[in-house]
């Protein structure tokens, strides 16, 4: 595993492996494959970020996780595994018996899925998980709010069915203390507002404290501070900073803001055409004098406007190309078609076969055939 | 001169303003009228229910007949028959009353789970509402009665089941269409996240919380419906039979008459029926507005 030591003893929190989810267009008659193979691992206490284009997979793969794709044929194969409270949960276990997949000529060319049994069997395995063990935010926080219902009874409403308390009265304090918790002013008074009475940032807030009040394992927060002007976002990144050094929540944090994962992350995954192109320490991946780097990353990291491009009023760095049309995903490495640094040397592998997640340094993984991995503990997984 | 004033207590607190205060004083009109027609309906109809009327609707006094309002012992005068019209007409609320619940009962219960499969579900149920409704609204209403009426027998609760299943794809596309534009908000999907069982989002957040003030507006404008539909067919005598008053009835046994310059025995019916279908819709439109917020200011 390539967690870093801040894992405990028994492993990851969460384990991702290979999965699949696709989806179908009627219209082109072929399979959009939205997440095509990742393999993620979160250890306690950690903050996974993932980053990558728009299109690239990462609400996916984090939707996937949490058993809430509808669109169909969805997931498709893989495991997940939730490890959390002394339980060991494989949330996709049993699962394949529903589906069917034949593959042609090493991709996936037909699938067969009894959509009312998965959907059985997933929802008896997520019982007593979503929300109680995997929470979720969202973008655009003010719609993610009943607009109908205050915020304190939608608060109260999850604290009792995810915690013991019951009556009307203790759930109210605890709403009360968990709205002071994510720092929401006068949060008495705040209690019997409506969403549309708040701003974007304390409907964020009061999202968070519902996320949270059932005390989950692991927070997946969804692109948290889109939709929210720029200084809400700074404020929201500090409250989920401040909110994980207190309770010590794993998080899967998705977002295309590079700033904000560099500032909560302790690990990066970055997401590339439906597939993880590279893995590693924050501190290390986003470093600007980083030498290993994925060229997909490094083309990300060279698009976000600097100091001295804004001074200078140069243009932009934008990536060459659209984003992967993950219909029509190539035979080789997915960026092919966009890299700027492709040379001879590798050109032919490059463009004929998918080169693998290897390790490249300890707990940095990329999949890239300039660099090949490193002699010890490399990975030989070649995809199919 | 327009005043401009600013509500005491907190700024945001937009909802802690009593209903009443938010809208506008037309609205209030409209639902204020509306609410003492349905008081009034109500009230008649327990009134006929328990017997308490002012005369003996069916006493004739050939003596007596078309008399004219105000004359002693008939306030609203008699009819052909010499039969008390104030009576009657108390009497005449019993044809629609439980009937049009009914009706109402049936489209907002059909309407309602059909919104829901289409909204929530959606996929194949949305076509079956979607052909549904262009075949309820295809075949005249008053057609499709007659024919229950010629298949079964001429009972105003035949009609009125009839006229609520008639009335469920308005209902239907009204919930699912509230759902669709729900769905573009994410609170469904947060509620899920959140890990809400599927009924608690359905009935609670979705029908009670977003659907409720629809379903209000739709069964008073279906009660509506269901007295137009009724007295149409009683005066068409297809409906309730005389010597069972109906305004519907009441106006066709008065119209022999009217030409004559007795036109009070139909006219008192008529108005009575103006009168209460105004009231119903008024209340629907004002609710409409105050509740869903139609009419900003």
């Amino acid at each position: 595993m390539d967690a870093p030591v801040l894992s405990g003893v028994e492993g990851p929190l969460l384990t991702i492996e290979n999965l699949r989810t696709y989806f179908y267009s009627r219209a082109k008659r072929a399979f959009i494959r939205s997440v095509d193979g990742v393999s993620l691992s979160l250890a306690r206490g950690e903050t996974l970020g993932i980053v990558g284009e728009s299109g690239s997979g990462k609400t996916v793969t984090a939707l996937s996780a949490a058993g809430l794709v509808s669109a169909a044929p969805g997931v498709i194969g893989g495991s997940v595994e939730l490890h959390s409270n002394g339980t060991r949960r494989k949330l996709l276990d049993g699962l394949d018996r529903y589906v069917r997949v034949k593959e042609h000529d090493g991709r996936v060319a037909e699938v067969e899925k009894d959509e009312r049994g998965w959907r059985r069997h997933a929802e008896t395995l997520m019982k007593g998980v979503r929300g109680k063990e995997i929470a979720m935010i969202f973008q655009n926080p003010r719609s993610a709010l009943n607009p109908y219902s205050t915020i304190g009874n939608q608060l109260v409403e999850t604290i009792r069915l995810h915690t013991s308390l019951r009556g009307g009265r203790e759930a109210k304090e605890c709403a009360i203390h968990w709205l002071e918790r994510v720092r929401i002013d006068s949060p008495r008074l705040r209690f019997d507002n409506f969403p549309f009475g708040m701003s974007g940032g304390m409907c964020q807030r009061a999202m968070i404290a519902m996320a949270l009040c059932a005390e989950p394992s692991l927070l997946i927060a969804d692109e948290p501070t889109t939709g929210l002007d720029a200084t809400i976002q700074s404020r929201i990144v500090e409250l989920l900073a401040q909110l994980k050094a207190e309770t010590g929540i794993a998080t899967l944090l998705i977002s295309h803001d590079i700033s904000v994962i560099q500032r909560l992350s302790d690990r990066v995954a970055v997401m590339y055409g439906g597939t993880v192109v590279e893995t590693g320490c924050a501190t290390e991946l986003l470093a600007p004098e980083a030498k290993l780097r994925h060229p997909y990353t490094a083309a990300l990291l060279a698009s976000i406007p600097s100091a001295e491009t804004i001074r200078r009023k140069s243009y932009l760095q934008a990536i060459e190309g659209e984003v992967l049309d993950t219909i029509e995903v190539p035979r080789g490495c997915r960026f092919y078609g966009r890299c700027s640094r492709v040379t001879e040397a590798v050109r032919e592998r490059c463009a004929g076969l998918e080169p693998p997640l290897a390790e490249v340094a300890p707990g940095h993984k990329l999949r890239c055939w300039l660099y090949p991995s490193a002699p010890s503990g490399a990975m030989h997984e070649t995809r199919t | 001169m327009r005043r401009y004033l600013q509500t005491p207590g907190p700024i945001g607190e937009y909802s802690g303003l009593p209903l009443w205060q938010r809208a506008a004083p037309l609205d209030l009109i409209y639902v204020g009228y509306g609410l003492l027609v349905v008081a009034v309906v109500a009230a008649s109809y327990l009134l006929g229910a328990f017997g308490w009327l002012p005369d003996d609707p069916q006493a004739m006094n050939v003596g007596l007949i078309n008399a004219a309002p105000f004359t002693t012992g008939h306030l609203l005068g008699t009819d052909f028959l010499g039969r008390d019209l104030q009576a009657r007409l108390i009497l005449g609320i019993q044809a629609y009353f439980l009937p049009g619940l009914l009706a109402i009962a049936i489209s907002v219960l059909g309407g309602s789970v059909l919104g829901v499969m289409a909204g929530y579900l959606g996929g194949g149920f949305e076509t079956i509402i979607t052909y549904f409704d262009n075949l309820v609204d295809s075949f005249p209403r008053l057609v499709l009665i007659l024919l229950v009426i010629a298949a079964f027998k001429p009972d105003i609760y035949y009609v009125m089941v009839v006229v609520g299943i008639t009335g469920m794809p308005v209902i239907a596309n009204l919930i699912a269409g509230k759902i669709a534009f729900l769905r573009q908000k994410s609170f469904i999907e947060a509620a899920h996240a959140l890990g809400l069982p599927a009924h608690t989002v359905i009935l609670k957040h979705i029908l009670w919380f977003n659907c409720r003030a629809l379903l209000v507006i739709q069964a008073t404008l279906g009660m509506a419906e269901a007295i137009l539909v009724e007295t149409s067919l009683s005066y068409l005598g297809f409906g309730v039979q005389e010597p069972t008053p109906s305004w519907g009835n009441m106006v066709q046994a008065g119209a022999n008459y009217f030409l004559q310059g007795n036109f009070w025995p139909s006219t008192a019916p008529a108005l009575a029926i103006l009168a209460t279908i105004l009231g119903f819709q008024l209340l629907g439109d004002g609710l409409n507005n105050v509740l869903e917020g139609r009419r900003r200011r």
